[in-house]
């Protein structure tokens, strides 16, 4: 199974809905309704089938608008989101600065990035 | 009654003083496993000298909680399949405030609460993989009634409680669950040397004698059986009435 399907399988399994519901595009917190206790156990889940360790922070963009700092508006958005979560394309930052509006932007695409990332640079 | 457990493996922090075990040979006795940490190994010959009776149905690991690395090390000695925690390790720090060495201070929280936290966080991670865990911190009585001197022991202690029931909160309904329980004076390790010190003072207290390292051990077995699992994210005092009489 890919990175992707794995994630899949956690997400239904945590979350307890079909696979249907899940993509690379759905929002894990906007359309899933993922709770902060949802989540911790998307880690140990994560860490137990890829064996990577997770920073719960980075995996859910926990600090996505700390590290913004209102510069999604002055213009250097991309370089500070590479510099934080160096496992999203500059095509997705930008797709994130566009949605902040929206509500929590975390897609199920960032979760499968990081576990490459991390099982990458490990 | 007999106490009925749904787990089986049990890691005790802290698992050189006589509560710990006293308690893992009533562990034992009931079936139950359980993993004994140790921070010398003078303490863990200690643990395999009471213990040897028992060969083959418990383990020994080290802990040290001055150590960070050692709360990784322990975790990937014993694995993850954990379904109990009672901790009680404990630093001996006794010292006025006003008198009290500053990077002992520092030294003194940092080995008691933040590597507790750590030591908390990584358990529950285990415990979470099952969705079922059960965890008791060993406080202290004098987190109600200190005397002069236990401000740190007694703040360590308060605070690490706060950790516990916060975990009890967070966690319950993914089937992990907490209580801390505080002894009075037991008649073990460093309490005994202070009871005999102040003999008159336990004798006027409500129960009028010390602790039995047995009663807390079969105190702390009920705590973690299947029946007192409702005890969630709460202290409970075992002092014979001591803390609360004037």
């Amino acid at each position: 199974m890919d990175i992707f399907g794995e994630i899949r399988e956690s997400l239904t399994d945590i979350l307890d809905i079909e696979a249907e519901e899940v993509t690379p595009e759905t929002y894990v917190i906007r359309e899933l309704n993922a709770e902060s206790i949802d989540l911790l156990e998307l880690s140990v889940a994560l860490n137990s089938r890829f064996k990577v360790e997770i920073n719960d922070d980075h995996i859910y963009l926990k600090t996505l608008r700390v590290c913004l700092n209102g510069s999604a508006v002055n213009g250097n958005g991309v370089e500070k989101i590479a510099g934080e979560f160096p496992f999203l394309s500059g095509e997705r930052a930008r797709e994130i600065l566009a949605d902040l509006d929206g509500g929590p932007v975390l897609k199920v695409k960032d979760l499968a990035a990081y576990i490459s990332w991390r099982a990458g640079t490990n | 009654m007999k106490l009925v457990f749904q787990g089986h493996r049990v890691l005790i922090a802290g698992g050189t003083c006589d509560l710990a075990l006293c308690l893992a040979e009533s562990l034992i006795e009931e079936g139950l496993h359980p993993i004994l940490t140790w921070r010398s190994e003078e303490g863990e010959n200690r643990i395999v000298e009471r213990l040897r009776p028992f060969e083959g149905q418990f383990d020994t690991a080290w802990l040290d909680l001055s150590q960070r690395a050692s709360i990784e090390s322990l975790f990937t000695h014993v694995g993850d399949d954990l379904d109990y925690l009672v901790d009680f390790a404990q630093g001996d720090f006794e010292s006025l405030i006003g008198s009290a060495d500053p990077e002992l201070i520092r030294r003194y929280f940092s080995e008691n609460v933040s590597s507790r936290a750590e030591l908390l966080r990584r358990a529950a991670r285990s415990m979470l993989r099952k969705r079922r865990g059960r965890m008791v911190f060993v406080s202290s009585a004098a987190v109600l009634r200190s005397n002069p001197g236990q401000g740190f022991y007694a703040a360590a202690k308060t605070a690490s409680e706060a950790l516990y029931r916060n975990l009890g909160i967070e966690l319950a309904k993914r089937g992990i669950t907490t209580v801390s329980l505080r002894p009075g004076y037991v008649d073990a390790g460093r309490g005994a040397r202070y009871i005999e010190s102040r003999k008159e003072m336990l004798a006027d207290s409500p129960l009028g004698r010390s602790l039995r390292p047995e009663e807390v051990a079969e105190a702390i077995l009920f705590f973690l059986s299947d029946h007192a699992i409702a005890f969630n994210a709460t202290e409970i005092c075992m002092d014979g009435g001591f803390a609360t009489a004037k």
